[in-house]
């Protein structure tokens, strides 16, 4: 394979990539069907913004942003089944399944796990230690640029610890299990090694507690933008759209069999982020996964960043074997 | 106890009837590309067909199964084609909610050991503090934060942790794993039965498009 150049890298090489938005399929079908999917994903983004603005404090809770947020899952599974972007990545019974057990992993024992070892635990100790009043500046600031500065901080820490991830073996061990999937569904964002789960959990959010709209809205930004980079679902998404925030192309791409196209769009969120430190390709993939596609057991799931750094331990401290000089 | 009894929970076994006159090379020919996917190994000695399958890909039409056997039956009318099928996901599915409900039974265990929440509150009776509002927010109409009460956002914080620490997660993924191994029973039983009709019974392409 040929490859295209994109800055100093070939792209490509190893795996089909498309690179370029004017090479990228766009949604078939009437008018009707191109407006929805051209204008859908704003209209999700600017009404939750909306509701969370303008929500009595009464309705603006953690409880009711998690009652959206699985309305918003169940509503784009739908989408995923009667419009899906490649069959080669349609959901079938087995795939739900185990996206949905790591689904449950993160609701029931890594919130545990959580509760004492996570982030919270040690922002308070950080808050208690450095007087949390200092950071009540903040509060005088315009709600919206409040939610923004958090939601951006949020990926601006999430982009360099998702790039550690590909550049620093003992962080890639646990995420690699990541990259093993195969396909975009809805859920594939859960799925991985527990240990990366806990990590990719760590986060800022504590710190913003004492700003519980501004983090709602914060939140509802992150959903209504993330929640697109797993996805079976093929959308028109504005230029202004993919210039400023991650799509599934871009995910795509950073899921392909492509090693080198496989190190780029690290963001959650905002993958200016990505472009501003030139890691950014736009660009779409079909084919996923690591070792030509191969899935990855659930077993191996579990225990594969173990089982490859143990084997990577021995193979660097293996005594060096006497060769017999010629 | 025998494990037939049980087996049902991950083993899936069928029969079906081949067309009258349908011999056993030209059903196994029929349905051998179904076992020449990635990650499947298959042997066949005479009248039956052994297979194992490893790191199956999600699109494989019976990813589902790590393994089984299907054998003809030659009698005096049709042939019968018996298949046994056996899948590691369903039964994991099966045992799933019983991981479940054990996360949500040590969440209950782990909740007696919070302190209790009373008086915490006593506690602390800190003056409620006003919060800033920007006069961008005033101007657009967003409703006025509440004031800021310490000892109600010490004690919001330990609430929190303890929602985090409730059992009802783990009944609720207890019960979704147990209605998608219902689903998934039923569901992967008919599919692979209407997969191996299909197989059996589609006319076949001349040698020479295939080739």
């Amino acid at each position: 394979m040929n490859g295209v150049r994109v800055g100093k890298r070939m792209i490509g090489t190893q795996a089909p990539v498309i690179v370029g938005w004017e090479n990228i399929p766009r949604v078939e079908g009437g008018p009707i069907k191109q407006f929805v999917f051209t204008w859908f994903q704003p209209t999700v983004l600017f009404a939750l913004i909306a509701f969370w603005y303008y929500a009595p404090n009464s309705i603006a809770k953690a409880s009711t942003a998690i009652g959206i947020g699985i309305g918003f899952k169940v509503l784009l599974l739908a989408l995923e089944w009667f419009f899906p972007r490649h069959e080669s990545w349609r959901l079938t019974w087995k795939e739900l399944t185990t996206d949905l057990f790591f689904v449950g992993l993160g609701y029931t024992i890594l919130r545990t796990v959580e509760t004492y070892i996570g982030d919270e635990v040690w922002i308070e100790s950080i808050q208690h230690y450095f007087d949390a009043d200092k950071f009540t500046w903040f509060l005088g600031m315009p709600l919206l640029l409040q939610a923004f500065l958090i939601s951006f901080i949020f990926d601006f820490g999430q982009y360099w610890m998702h790039r550690g991830m590909h550049n620093w073996y003992p962080l890639w061990l646990p995420h690699s299990v990541h990259h093993y999937i195969t396909q975009l569904n809805i859920n594939k964002g859960a799925v991985g090694n527990p240990v990366e789960l806990f990590l990719i959990g760590l986060g800022i959010g504590g710190f913003f507690d004492f700003l519980p709209r501004a983090a709602l809205l914060a939140g509802a930004i992150g959903m209504a933008v993330g929640t697109y980079q797993h996805i079976n679902v093929r959308f028109n998404s504005p230029r202004w759209w993919r210039f400023l925030f991650h799509t599934t192309e871009h995910h795509s791409v950073h899921h392909s069999q492509d090693f080198e196209a496989s190190r780029s769009n690290y963001t959650n969120t905002y993958i200016f982020i990505d472009r501003i430190f030139g890691t950014c390709i736009d660009g779409e993939a079909e084919l996923l996964g690591m070792e030509g596609g191969r899935r990855m057991s659930l077993g191996e799931q579990m225990t594969f960043p173990f089982t490859e750094g143990w084997k990577s331990l021995k193979e660097r401290f293996a005594r060096p074997v006497a060769v017999p000089a010629e | 106890m025998s494990a037939r009894f049980i087996d049902w929970i991950w083993h899936i076994k069928g029969s079906l009837t081949l067309a009258p006159g349908q011999s056993s090379d030209d059903a196994f020919e029929r349905l051998r590309p179904l076992f020449r996917e990635v990650g499947t190994t298959h042997e066949r000695k005479g009248d039956t067909l052994v297979f194992r399958k490893k790191d199956q890909a999600a699109q494989d039409k019976m990813s589902v199964f790590d393994g089984g056997t299907l054998r003809i039956e030659s009698g005096s009318g049709a042939s019968v084609l018996h298949y046994h099928l056996t899948s590691r996901v369903l039964l994991l599915c099966f045992l799933a909610p019983l991981l479940f409900l054990g996360f949500a039974q040590m969440n209950l265990v782990l909740a007696k050991f919070d302190k209790p929440l009373a008086e915490e509150l006593e506690k602390k009776n800190a003056d409620k503090a006003e919060v800033p509002m920007h006069s961008i927010d005033k101007f657009l109409g967003a409703p006025a934060p509440e004031k800021k009460d310490e000892a109600k956002d010490k004690s919001k914080d330990k609430e929190k942790d303890k929602k985090k620490r409730l059992p009802t997660p783990g009944y609720v993924f207890a019960g979704i794993f147990a209605a998608l191994y219902v689903v998934g029973r039923i569901l992967e039983q008919r599919l692979v039965r209407s997969l191996f009709r299909k197989n059996l019974m589609e006319p076949q392409e001349p040698l020479l498009a295939r080739a």
